[in-house]
Order: structure tokens, then sequence, then C-alpha cells
């Protein structure tokens, strides 16, 4: 299966196909490499704010302040992040848009964008000025902000992708590694020690240099890694063993927050790949 | 230096037969392994970058201004090592999958020179200005000398990141006409390429 652009909006071609003659591409263009700098510098505000913040909001990292006072200072930063992303994107875009009009990985990316748009305005951010409660319309945006996210993630398994969602899955493996402790953590990290040699005998000695096995194998341990990692995560939410405002949901929030822009920056590199 | 990375390269790894390829060619050839290591290299980035960025700002006294220093950094640090962890073990592998190339470009130079100094002034915080924190620690903006390291580590990482975003393009590629400094710089006469003056004249 492939989604990308040119499917959804086929008549764009010849517009698409201009905008490297459009104001301000021919600027762009030369510098090009300057503007993906930019780029990637907005990504690690946008990153860094919503790590520190979504982690307070799970109930680890800066436990003994409050989820607001980290609101209060790190918004302005998430804020600037974002705006870099989109601006740069755009230009970026604008340079490289035939490409993007073909590619699959600049579905996820926007999909992933809009779901980390929604749920850090419309859920991440209302709960941390909150202290962690989740009012309704925190509830709607979040399920919003999933579906999203989700699209995104479905998006990510079809037209070559999946390896990608690699980077997503492991994301959400040294995260669960993060919050959980004592006992917990070592069987935990332990499991996915022996999924890994698993995956591993199964490509390299039981079906060695058999390629027609090698997207099944793989894709048959994302799920086991993906249901090991979800499992832990949702077993981790129902202890409040720390410094826990607000309930499993807020967790929850927290996760899909840092998970949802993982997404979004595996799908852009994913572009130049697939 | 040369040969050790030709043999690093082409060398490492191959067995018999004339199709059998070194460690390094098969990285750099593998269906999918290499663009994860590159996406994984970007990814954590964004953790150790992002994170240090946190600490750098409350440093310069911009950010968390009536939380201790110390929380912090006792905080977030450890997710900084970490990025930094994953960042150098995907660094060093995509650099073994192309060590040639790596060795004769500028960027990857001047890169490597801004790591070893941002590494050096994060030791100079920790084994000097450090010291003194108990003095600052709550003070909503640090000393001088503290605002400095920060200013000088965000500048520093910056840096490092446009270096690494620029090895992509071959403005100053080893076999292209270039001027007498660049084609030292980057030692271009002992490369695969060579060297060529402006004029487009070999040097080697």
């Amino acid at each position: 299966m492939t989604i990308n652009l040119e499917q959804i909006f086929p008549a764009a071609r010849p517009w698409v196909e201009n905008l490297v003659n459009v104001w301000p591409t021919p600027y762009v263009k030369p510098r090009f490499a300057f503007w993906e700098v930019g780029h990637v510098l907005s990504l690690i505000m946008l990153a860094g704010a919503t790590i520190v913040m979504n982690l307070r909001l799970i109930g680890v990292g800066l436990t003994q302040e409050r989820p607001s006072e980290i609101l209060r200072n790190l918004r302005g930063i998430q804020t600037a992040g974002l705006v870099g992303i989109v601006l740069t994107g755009l230009l970026i875009g604008m340079a490289n848009a035939e490409r993007l009009y073909d590619s699959t990985a600049f579905i996820v990316k926007m999909l992933a964008l809009f779901g980390g748009v929604i749920l850090t305005y419309g859920a991440s951010r209302p709960a941390a000025a909150a202290e962690g409660r989740i009012s309704t319309a925190a509830k709607a945006w979040f399920a919003l902000g999933m579906a999203f996210w989700l699209a995104a993630l479905v998006v990510f398994t079809t037209n070559g992708l999946a390896p990608g969602l690699l980077h997503v899955i492991t994301a959400a493996a040294l995260l669960v590694l993060f919050v959980t402790r004592g006992r917990s953590r070592i069987v935990y990290a332990g499991v996915l020690a022996i999924l890994l040699l698993a995956q591993e005998l199964a490509i390299h000695l039981i079906y060695p240099g058999d390629l027609t096995r090698l997207d099944p194998i793989n894709f048959g341990f994302g799920i086991i890694f993906a249901a090991w990692i979800v499992g832990t995560a949702l077993l981790q939410l129902s202890r409040a063993d720390r410094v826990d405002e607000g309930g499993p949901l807020t967790k929850i929030v927290g996760y899909a927050t840092i998970l949802v822009w993982v997404t979004g920056a595996a799908g852009g590199r994913w572009i130049a790949f697939a | 230096m040369e040969q050790l990375l030709t043999w690093l390269q082409h060398g490492l790894g191959k067995g018999a037969g004339d199709t059998a390829q070194s460690w390094s060619e098969t990285l750099l050839g593998s269906l999918h392994f290499w663009s994860l290591l590159e996406g994984t290299h970007l990814l954590t980035l964004m953790l150790f970058v992002g994170t240090i960025l946190v600490v750098d700002l409350r440093l310069l006294g911009v950010i968390f201004r009536r939380t201790r220093v110390s929380l912090v950094s006792e905080a977030i640090l450890p997710l900084t090592m970490f990025g930094f962890a994953f960042m150098v073990i995907t660094g060093l592998t995509l650099v073994f999958a192309k060590p040639l190339f790596y060795y004769h470009n500028i960027w990857f130079r001047l890169k490597m020179l801004l790591l070893v100094l941002a590494l050096v002034n994060v030791w100079v915080f920790h084994s000097h200005i450090q010291k003194s924190q108990g003095a600052w620690d709550a003070e909503p903006v640090p000393p001088g000398k503290v605002r400095a390291a920060a200013a000088l580590s965000l500048l520093s990482w910056i840096a490092v990141i446009a270096c690494g975003r620029f090895i992509a393009y071959d403005w100053f590629a080893c076999g292209k006409p270039q001027s007498t400094f660049i084609n030292a710089v980057e030692a271009c006469k002992a490369s695969e390429e060579g060297a060529y003056s402006l004029q487009g004249k070999r040097l080697n």
C-alpha cells in the first residue's frame, strides 16, 4: 500500500512542480543546508522542552517542581521550537516539493506533526497547567491527537517504511526503561535482551540469507516488542509509588506526547531513505 | 592514517573471493541498518542537546530561576549522559561505514575539533567552576563565569550540529578544484580523489 500527496491531490502536480520557482524558494535552495540546520536546532528546542515537561507528567525527572512551574519555564522554548520547525520546514519543503509530493514518509511526518501539536497544546500543556488533572476538553483533544498519531504509525508500516518504526519502538523501550525502577527494570530489560537475541537468532541462524522471511520476522518481532513495552508501561501506570500528580491518563498523555514527536522526527528522516 | 582507514574500510572482516565485502562495506550497503543508525544518531542528538539546552539556559539564568541549579542538573543530566553515549556509539558506527570519506571531509574535521572544545568546556565546568556551586546554586542568575561556560557550551554544540549537517554537502570535496588551504586541511593529496588547484590542475 502506498499513500502520498500525489494520490490525495493528483491535480496539484503542476502547482507542486512550479513551487521551486516561487519566492522565496529561489533564495532558499542555494542555502538549503543552512535551513536544514535551523530545522534541526528547532527540533532540538522542541525535544528538550517536550521531554522534560512530559517526563514530569509521567512522574519522573524534575519531580521536585510542580508540573505548572515546569510548563511556565519551558512553554516559550517549546513554542519557539515548534514555530521554528514549521517555518524552516515550509521553506525546505518548497525547495524540495516534488520529492515530498511523492513521499509516504512525508505523510507520516505530517500526521505526527498534527498529532503532536494537538497532544501538546490540547492535552499535555493543559494537564501540566492543572498539576496533572485532565479536563474533559483535554480528554477530547487527547483522543483526537491519538487518532492522528495512530494513523501516522499505521502509514509508517506501509511502502517499505516499516524499519523506520524501530525508532519509535526503541524510544518507547528506553522511555519505559527510564521510568521503571528496581526489580521491574531488571526483568523488563532482561526480556528485551532475550527478545533481541531471539530476533538475531531467527534472522542469522535459523533463516540465514532468506530475504523472503526477513520482513515477516522483523514485523513479528516488532509487534512482540511493542506488546512487551506497552504492557510494562501499563503495569507501571497502575503503580503510584512516586511523585504522581494526576492519574494513569496523565502519564499516558506524557508518554504519547514524547513519542508522537519521535514519530514525526523519524518520519522526517525517512523521507531521505525511502 | 590513510593506510589504517583504507584497511578499516576495505580490508577488515573481508572474506575470500572477489565479491566478498569488508564489515565496513557490508554496513554501508546494508538494507536498512545504516539508515536506522543515521536516524538514531539524529534522535539521540535531539535528546542530548535538547536536555543540555534546558540545563544551560538555567545556568544562564533564563529559565527555572526559582529552582536550584543542582535540582535541574541532577534531574536532567542522566538523560543527557544517556543521549551522549548513544550518540557516540551511533556516530562511531557511521564513521566506520565510510572512514575515508569522513577523514578527508573538512566539516567532519571541524566537527571533531569543536567536539573536543565542547568536551574541554564540560571538563572545565565540572573540575573548576562547579566547585563553588554552593555559593550560586540558588541564585536566579549565576555568576559571569558560569554563564560564560553555559554560553560556550550552547554555541559549541550548535556549531557541532551545523558541521555535522554540512558533512553531507560536497562543497569542499577532494577531487574538486579547491584552494591550497582546503586541499591541505582535508589532506586531499592522500585521498583517492586527489587534490586539484582552483585552476583544475592535479597537485599529486
